[in-house]
């Protein structure tokens, strides 16, 4: 648990799960088309005669955004705890997704992770492990704090009057 | 963990997106069937349309895979599976060049078949529409259908 709650390395995997969710949308943001047509193979929110094509077009050119800019804050440290949480709630929503296809025999060739244009990977128990493994770094990077956080969130609390109490403070935290 | 920065985030990419689609210049119509390529002239008719289109004795075209035409099918459509194009439409060619009104389906607003058996029909000089929601909404419809290899 200690080692989890190191700052480096949430520093390292801030930037790994960044880049993973940065890479995933470029090809999704320069391919609209082919990504919501990929949307579509699932039949999880249409095109349907009750909800038309709105709903699937809308989370197609969305999506990629909510991703990219997930990615860029995990990256650059920036509110990195909330963005790891985007990614965990995002990859849920994958995992729901390739669970919801694969349970109705729904064969989706492409599942639209990386890229959206010619052979793609399948939806499948392969994907699934893969999604587990991005959710469990997210769950760390959004609900393992690192240590030097909660130093500076002390600091936020106590204000200019805790500051003579800085020094054992900050090592209590750390020798927890 | 401040809770609202999530909301913030997801609102924020949803945002960008939006406005990406709207000015970025490759943007798709949000309530436009993203199977259908921009500039092409598609007629997409619903499953009502396509029984009266049927009563009028119109052309139906089955793009699904074979098997599925056989397992059923709308009463006198012709399989054309979009997987064995060339060889489907040599039989067919005749009757389709003296057919006005041409009706293609496959199996749903998911498939991308009718799609692909239209385009190259157009290439070949013959225009159909195509029933967009597919074989589910004809049986949903309860709208008659047909088991086996004849049409």
């Amino acid at each position: 648990m200690r080692a989890l709650r190191h700052p480096a390395l949430h520093w390292l995997l801030g930037i790994a799960l960044g880049a993973v969710f940065i890479y995933a949308s470029i090809d999704k943001i320069e391919q609209p088309r082919e990504f919501a047509r990929i949307v579509y193979h699932y039949r999880l929110i249409g095109p349907s005669a009750a909800l038309g094509f709105v709903p699937a077009n809308t989370l197609a050119v969305t999506l990629p955004w909510i991703e990219a800019l997930a990615g860029l804050l995990l990256i650059v440290g920036v509110w990195r705890r909330e963005a790891a949480l985007t990614a965990a709630l995002l990859l849920v929503m994958f995992l729901a997704a390739v669970g919801w296809a694969l349970a109705h025999g729904i064969d989706v060739e492409n599942c639209g992770c990386f890229s959206v244009s010619g052979e793609g990977r399948a939806a499948g128990a392969k994907l699934i492990l893969q999604d587990l493994g991005l959710l469990a770094l997210a769950l760390v990077l959004a609900f393992v704090p690192p240590r030097a956080r909660e130093v500076a969130s002390v600091n936020e609390q106590g204000g200019a009057a805790a500051r003579p109490l800085e020094p054992p403070l900050a090592s209590s935290t750390t020798s927890k | 963990m401040r809770v609202w920065r999530v909301a913030a985030i997801v609102a924020a990419g949803s945002v960008m997106g939006l406005a990406w689609n709207a000015f970025g210049g490759r943007g798709i119509a949000l309530s436009g069937n993203a199977y259908i390529k921009p500039g092409e002239d598609v007629v997409e008719i619903d499953a009502a349309e396509a029984k009266k289109r049927l009563e009028k004795a119109a052309l139906f075209l089955d793009a699904r895979p074979v098997a599925f035409y056989e397992m059923g099918h709308i009463p006198g459509a012709r399989p054309l599976p979009e997987d064995d194009f060339d060889r489907a439409f040599a039989g067919l060619e005749p009757r389709l060049r003296n057919t006005l009104d041409i009706v293609v389906y496959c199996s749903g607003y998911g498939c991308e078949a009718s799609h692909i058996v239209a385009r190259k029909l157009r290439e070949k000089g013959v225009h159909a529409a195509i029933l967009h929601e597919g074989w589910p909404a004809w049986t949903d419809a309860g709208y008659p259908t047909k088991e086996g290899k004849e049409p």
